[in-house]
């Protein structure tokens, strides 16, 4: 165990490309935790996915050893949709550095974390990093961040993780800047769990931050909120590999190989303490349930795959506490699970890890928020636009809102506050950095977000401006269901619950599209979009008249008679929504919420 | 059994855009090798098809009045001397206007091409260009009065329909012109763009649009009412004929008759197999030449096969199926929409229904 006083532990603040995983390699060098020979690029980042992305998701914690000193580097997500990952991460830190491009200046990301590790108290270590690159402006952004910070510019230090230069200085700043931690080995075990894995071999495995008492290697433990109790096989430090040690101290950060087979029994917030009468009576706060934000209907491309799907996504499942699904069964698409995530890139890396992983084809209906039903006092939650109920029969309907940060470059603000204003954004102050970056606060509901906001931001800004946000809560909202009719049958994934004012844009918009999409049949299709009996937009494929081989002679019998096994085969694939054919990849485009936007925008 | 030969002559002043035939520009030097060739495959061919009586006999290509007159009179001879060639079979030449004039269709008429096929397309001078053809109407006719004068009381003009810059009027004012001409037999095709032709890649492109499919729609059915007030009965999707002018040689393909083609790419059938030579003519050449039939490839057909065949052809030449064979259930939606009609218990394509029979075909037999 290790004195709490030369303890530290501490996390890098930064927005995505800023140099985290950059400056953790040279962290790692420096403290000779890792030999040259077995060093590569972005060490820490050990899934394939995350390396691909440029992003971390799992947080890791790495002991580094230094001057003395006991150094836990406690990695955080990097992404709006982890706020609860980040906040726990930062509840095992007393200091933050707070890294910022040189180049690029200070991000909404940037600020979005910097406010979060303020708020839990962290000491600020500000630096810059990439001062070696030519479009470097070290003295204006330092400028920046003193004003964000309200210290002097003098503080904030330089550095190239690239090249290394200043990060010696940079450890040395941590170890003066940010408090050792506090806790008391006498008393009864308080650990934190802020990350937790799933390994094939070992079952799941939890990181930890000891707060108060001590954990001992084996010993039987109890999660307070789960009140799960297990016998634990193991503690150890990363450093930056699993290292066994016989037990971890007051202040010190560590794994712990918990015995468990599901990481929904070790939840990240859980505090974990001994079992039986030497546990400690009271959690650590800040304990929250993983919620989902954002809701979608997966489906199997083929019918048959259902069952691949559900084995899948239990598999899954089991190192992703995150990640909600159930049974939906849509008439358009069969049998499928509506899956709850955090956000939309945890959306999409799902999606991604069950097609490459679990090699299946999927089709996703559009991503939507949960809404709340009031009638009376009774509040029913719906995550389904096919259960939102008809109009009339319900008091009110609430979605959920986001407090999102946009910075940007000022003269891009008028396209930032037009986007935000047309998404029924409520500003709520908005500030400038600098002549040439403002920042800005909006309270927007969540379901603008889902629908293409980012996309549009990128693109009225050139990719400039960057936006974070987190839950802000509730509101009442005059939202309705926009269904789609094909030849008078409702179909089930193209419905959708849009503000009042957009639903008409929305419907002509889904409309319109479908026609291009859907094959003319042997009689008129009507495609409608309705509000419970009203029609919004219509629009009709015309049935098709020609469809013969206009040649048959010269005896290539074999060619025509291809043709058509061809033609059936083409129509094996086609799913039928009530006489309608429909074409899979109608279904992936018509739901792809992109799109249109980006059609519009060029 | 009676069966129909085949004989392919892949060679062709030009190369038109839009066809995928076995059909080559430029390669008119192997012209004297080839016509060996076919004699040679003539030998090779003929043991085993003595039991079969053959009705008719068809030369297309390509163009087969390339060919001079005196090879296409020795081919027919040598057929004779191998086949039994029925006394009074159909006999069809096709013909580009280009490519003929009164002597060579008297030359040919006189060897026993009693019937002779035309490559007509159009009467109007926009589309035969837009179909890059090398003709002009005035040919058109200019060839069809030397065939009458040499003697031809059995002719065919083919057309096109729904090339680029066609409407609806022009494609009528080609077939007024066609029926004054009182020809024994029209074939009128809807263009069809193949991916594999310069015509299908300038659609892909989008140099050229593909053709209107609703427009192609309309022209079917004013060739339905143009052709049927002139007097020619609609025996095929495409084909229509004065009475007892029906062409025998390409109903034997639609009613599953046996057939043996001759020459580079050309398709055989018999019983249960089907085969077809090999297409570039060089290789044609070397293997007739090395002795051996030019087969490039061959199928069986199962009885799911066989039956597909049997449905969309028969449905294609009005014949129809009889309705014991499909499943109950299936006809009744065509039958109400108009698509199909019954006659006597045969289920026939109605004209709306001939146009969508690929559709009819995968509902009755898929």
């Amino acid at each position: 165990m290790t004195e709490t006083s030369r303890i530290r532990n501490f996390c890098i603040v930064a927005h995505i490309d800023h140099g985290k995983s950059t400056l953790a390699d040279r962290l790692l060098e420096l403290t000779h935790a890792v030999a040259d020979r077995d060093m590569r690029a972005q060490y820490l980042d050990k899934m394939d996915l995350e390396r691909e992305r440029g992003i971390t998701i799992k947080a890791q914690a790495v002991r580094l050893a230094h001057d003395g000193y006991e150094l836990n580097l406690i990695d955080t997500p990097g992404h709006v949709d982890f706020t609860y990952e980040v906040s726990r991460s930062l509840a095992a830190c007393e200091g933050a550095i707070l890294l910022v491009d040189a180049a690029q200046g200070i991000e909404a990301q940037t600020l979005a974390n910097y406010h979060l590790a303020r708020d839990a108290g962290l000491a600020i270590v500000p630096a810059l990093n990439k001062i070696d690159l030519p479009a470097a402006d070290p003295d204006e952004v330092a400028r920046e961040l003193g004003v964000l910070l309200g210290r002097d510019p003098s503080e904030v230090l330089r550095i190239s993780a690239k090249t290394g230069e200043g990060v010696p200085e940079l450890l040395r700043a941590v170890i003066e800047r940010v408090p050792h931690p506090g806790g008391d080995a006498s008393k009864p075990l308080q650990a934190l769990i802020f990350d937790s894995a799933f390994d094939a071999y070992r079952g799941v495995i939890t990181y930890v931050r000891v707060h108060e008492g001590v954990l001992p290697s084996r010993a039987r433990i109890r999660m307070m909120a789960t009140k799960v109790e297990t016998e634990a096989e193991e503690t150890g430090v990363m450093s930056p590999e699993a290292t066994p040690i016989s037990q971890l101290g007051p202040g010190e950060v560590g794994y712990l190989v918990t015995g468990l087979k599901d990481v929904h029994q070790a939840k990240v917030g859980d505090t974990i303490t001994l079992a039986g009468k030497h546990g400690a009576k009271e959690p650590l706060h800040g304990y929250r349930e993983p919620k989902p934000m954002v809701w979608s209907g997966l489906f199997p491309a083929e019918g048959g795959d259902y069952s691949d799907l559900r084995d899948a996504l239990d598999k899954l499942k089991l190192s992703d506490s995150a990640l909600h699904y159930e049974p939906e069964t849509s008439q358009a698409l069969g049998f499928g699970f509506r899956c709850g995530f955090l956000g939309l890139l945890h959306m999409d890396i799902v999606k991604e890890r069950l097609e490459r992983e679990f090699d299946l084809e999927l089709i996703a209906t559009a991503p939507n928020v949960e809404f709340r039903i009031a009638r009376g006092e009774e509040v029913t939650v719906v995550h389904n636009p096919a259960e939102m109920p008809t109009p009339g029969t319900y008091d009110r309907v609430e979605e959920p809102v986001v407090f999102a940060t946009v910075v940007t470059p000022s003269d891009y603000l008028g396209a930032v506050l037009d986007l935000c204003q047309s998404r029924r954004g409520e500003q709520v102050d908005m500030s400038y950095m600098s002549p040439e970056r403002a920042e800005v606060h909006y309270v927007l509901p969540l379901t603008e977000i889902v629908f293409d906001f980012f996309d549009q931001l990128k693109s009225r800004t050139r990719g400039y401006a960057s936006l974070d946000y987190e839950p802000w809560g509730y509101q009442t909202a005059d939202l309705v269901r926009v269904d789609v009719l094909l030849h008078g049958e409702p179909v089930d994934a193209f419905s959708s619950v849009v503000h009042r004012d957009k639903a008409y844009a929305y419907g002509r918009q889904m409309v319109e599209r479908l026609k291009t999409l859907i094959p003319r049949q042997l009689f008129d299709v009507a495609i409608q979009a309705t509000i419970g009996s009203r029609i919004v937009a219509r629009e009709t494929v015309k049935a098709k008249r020609k469809d013969v081989l206009a040649k048959c002679y010269g005896g290539d019998i074999t060619r025509k008679r291809k043709l058509l096994e061809e033609q059936k085969r083409g129509k094996a694939r086609l799913r039928r929504v009530g006489r309608v054919d429909v074409p899979q990849e109608a279904f992936i485009a018509a739901l792809r919420v992109d799109e249109g936007a980006s059609k519009g925008k060029k | 059994m009676s069966t129909g030969i085949y004989v392919h002559v892949p060679f062709c002043p030009t190369r038109c855009g839009y066809c995928d035939f076995n059909a080559y520009a430029g390669l008119d030097g192997l012209k004297p090798r080839y016509v060996t060739a076919l004699l040679r495959e003539v030998e090779l061919a003929a043991p085993g098809w003595d039991d079969q009586d053959v009705v008719s006999v068809f030369l297309g290509g390509g163009t087969p009045t390339t060919l001079d007159a005196a090879d296409l009179k020795a081919l027919l001879a040598h057929l004779g001397d191998r086949f039994a060639v029925a006394p009074g079979a159909e006999v069809t030449v096709e013909a580009n206007p280009d490519t003929v004039d009164e002597a060579k269709l008297a030359a040919l008429r006189d060897a026993g091409y009693g019937r002779l096929s035309m490559g007509a397309q159009s009467f109007d001078r926009t589309v035969l260009s837009s179909l890059e053809r090398i003709h002009d109407p005035d040919s058109v006719h200019r060839a069809f009065a030397a065939a009458r004068a040499a003697g031809y009381e059995n002719v065919n003009l083919d057309l096109i329909y729904g090339a680029d810059g066609e409407g609806l009027d022009s494609w009528e004012r080609t077939l007024l012109e066609t029926v004054a001409l009182q020809p024994e037999h029209v074939s009128a095709y809807a263009l069809t763009i193949e991916p594999a032709t310069p015509l299908g890649r300038k659609v892909a492109s989008g140099a050229v649009p593909a053709p209107d499919p609703d427009l192609q729609a309309d022209m079917f059915a004013t060739a339905c009412a143009v052709l049927c007030d002139a007097g020619y009965g609609h025996y095929e999707v495409s084909n229509w004929a004065k009475p007892g002018y029906e062409c025998r040689h390409n109903l034997g393909y639609w009613e599953r008759r046996p057939y043996l083609g001759l020459g580079a790419g050309a398709h055989s059938y018999r019983q249960d197999r089907r085969w077809w030579n090999v297409r570039p003519p060089e290789e044609y050449l070397r293997r007739v030449g090395s002795g051996e039939l030019p087969v490039g490839g061959q199928e069986r057909l199962e009885p799911a096969d066989a039956y597909l065949e049997e449905v969309f052809l028969r449905l294609r030449i009005l014949e129809g199926i009889p309705a014991s064979w499909v499943e109950p259930g299936r006809a009744e939606p065509f039958l109400e929409s108009g698509l199909l009609e019954l006659d006597h218990d045969a289920l026939v394509p109605t004209e709306r229904g001939m146009l969508l029979l690929n559709e009819l075909v995968l509902a009755l037999a898929g």
